[in-house]
């Protein structure tokens, strides 16, 4: 640019004034336009951008295989899996066989491995994020209390089974975890769209979802070993869970 | 010497100096006006996506929550543009055979993203982060309008400076209780004039030089 206007001085004389101002004007608007290009779309990756270089065309790259971001480290199996080893307070092989439902769906029984308890602290704050959650996640098909009524179920997705029977009354936290994260029957895994916390705390929800259903059930947040196929004795060695399940029962409100 | 002009050229002159400045005050109207039309800042010009996806269906009809898909919107600058996948959670059963679809199935199948025509796009010299203004009270609809009712998403804003600075001048004007945030539908509830300050307080929003800085959002 700067050679093209030294050309138009210097030749100033032969092509006369008026031509010398019009090509200076024009190199001028070519430059502004120039950057204004450059300022409004510089040459680096935005979210979602439109990539030239990789082969997929994205300029959001995955994370390479194997790749652990500082902090992210998941050594906490049950809190990252919802299962224990043996020696923790997980459930048992399972005592029936699974079955199918009216909606075709059929029915976990099998919460061997999973855990028991709460692998963080159940709060209040906990379950209302929990509840959050749930709203956002949830709700579209289980339903407001976990019935499987919800919206999307009555716009034609088949119905998935109520949390509100003894079968997942009775079921580990680390099965509904589970589920959550990896998906069952005809549900996707929400891996991709919930964080392990929240997943956590969705469970809480659902939870308190079964014991505000069941009043006169004396449920407790972790299946305690009344009556149930997946008893398990209360943990001694683990500091973070007791400190709701007396209080979040239901049936003694 | 003859006088060159006729007298009347005294009034031709006044008139003169009056047009030129009405005539600058006219240019520099249509100017701001032409600056601010749709023409040029893209509002209200519904895009053509790929696939015909409904905010008007999705949000509105079927009450899915906004963080449903965009689930980033509350952790990150970007919102968060959904996977396949999360479309397939519905559509692997609903309007599974629907030819309208086919775009969605095909991204599945062949693990390509949706290539989704950017409505809102933002100049590059302007930093914008999604998730301090969920975090500080400005709800969705505020920026995007009545998404709810969107059959093809277009920009309800210019996405000018000015239009940042209304309120980055005067918080207190549009934010809305934490509860309200993803309420499409929220008309601004009966806050008094107190409550929006108070507002602005418990979210600590910072006064206006800070809001205002160059680089607040120039960086």
């Amino acid at each position: 640019m700067l050679k093209n206007k030294l050309k138009v001085q210097s030749s100033k004389f032969k092509v006369g004034k008026s031509t010398a101002f019009c090509l200076l004007l024009t190199a001028y608007c070519l430059l502004s336009v120039g950057c204004r290009y450059d300022m409004q779309d510089q040459p680096r990756y935005k979210a979602y951008k439109k990539s030239d270089f990789f082969s997929d065309n994205r300029a959001s790259r995955n994370l390479p295989e194997g790749t652990v971001p500082r902090g992210f480290l998941r050594e906490d199996k049950a809190f990252y899996t919802g299962k224990g080893e043996s020696g923790q307070n997980i459930a048992p092989a399972p005592a029936a066989t699974p079955a199918m439902d009216a909606s075709g769906n059929s029915l976990m029984t099998d919460f061997s491995g999973l855990v028991n308890e709460f692998p963080l602290p159940v709060t209040k704050e906990l379950i209302d994020r929990g509840e959050q959650r749930y709203k956002v996640f949830c709700i579209v098909c289980h339903g407001p209390v976990g019935n499987g009524d919800g919206m999307i179920v009555r716009r034609g997705f088949s119905q998935p089974p109520t949390y509100n029977d003894d079968r997942l009354r009775n079921a580990p936290v680390g099965h509904f975890y589970n589920v959550i994260t990896v998906g069952q029957g005809k549900m996707n895994g929400y891996a991709s769209q919930i964080p392990p916390a929240d997943r956590w705390a969705i469970v809480s929800y659902i939870r308190t979802l079964q014991i505000s259903q069941n009043p006169n059930g004396n449920m407790q947040m972790t299946p305690t070993g009344k009556s149930s196929a997946n008893s398990a004795p209360p943990s001694s060695n683990s500091n973070t869970t007791n400190a709701i399940n007396a209080n979040v029962n239901g049936g003694e409100r | 010497m003859a006088q060159i002009f006729h007298y009347s050229a005294n009034n031709v002159a006044k008139l003169t100096i009056v047009a030129a400045v009405v005539l600058a005050g006219v240019a520099g109207f249509v100017y701001t006006q032409v600056a601010r039309s749709s023409y040029l800042t893209g509002r209200y010009v519904e895009k053509q996506q790929p696939v015909q996806f409904s905010h008007k269906h999705h949000s509105g009809d079927d009450g899915i929550d906004c963080r449903y898909c965009h689930t980033a919107v509350e952790t990150s600058s970007s919102a968060g543009m959904p996977p396949t996948q999360t479309c397939m959670n519905c559509h692997s059963q609903i309007w599974a055979d629907s030819p309208y679809l086919e775009p969605v199935r095909a991204s599945y199948r062949e693990n390509k993203p949706i290539e989704w025509e950017r409505v809102h796009d933002l100049p590059e010299y302007v930093y914008f982060n999604h998730s301090i203004h969920i975090a500080k009270g400005v709800g969705c609809s505020t920026c995007h309008g009545q998404i709810d009712n969107m059959p093809a998403v277009y920009q309800e804003n210019t996405l000018q400076m000015e239009w940042c600075l209304q309120c980055h001048r005067e918080p207190e004007k549009y934010i809305r209780p934490k509860s309200e945030i993803y309420n499409i539908q929220w008309n601004g509830g009966d806050l008094t004039a107190e409550e929006r300050l108070n507002l602005k307080a418990d979210y600590r929003i910072r006064n206006e030089q800070m809001m205002t800085s160059c680089s607040t959002c120039h960086r």
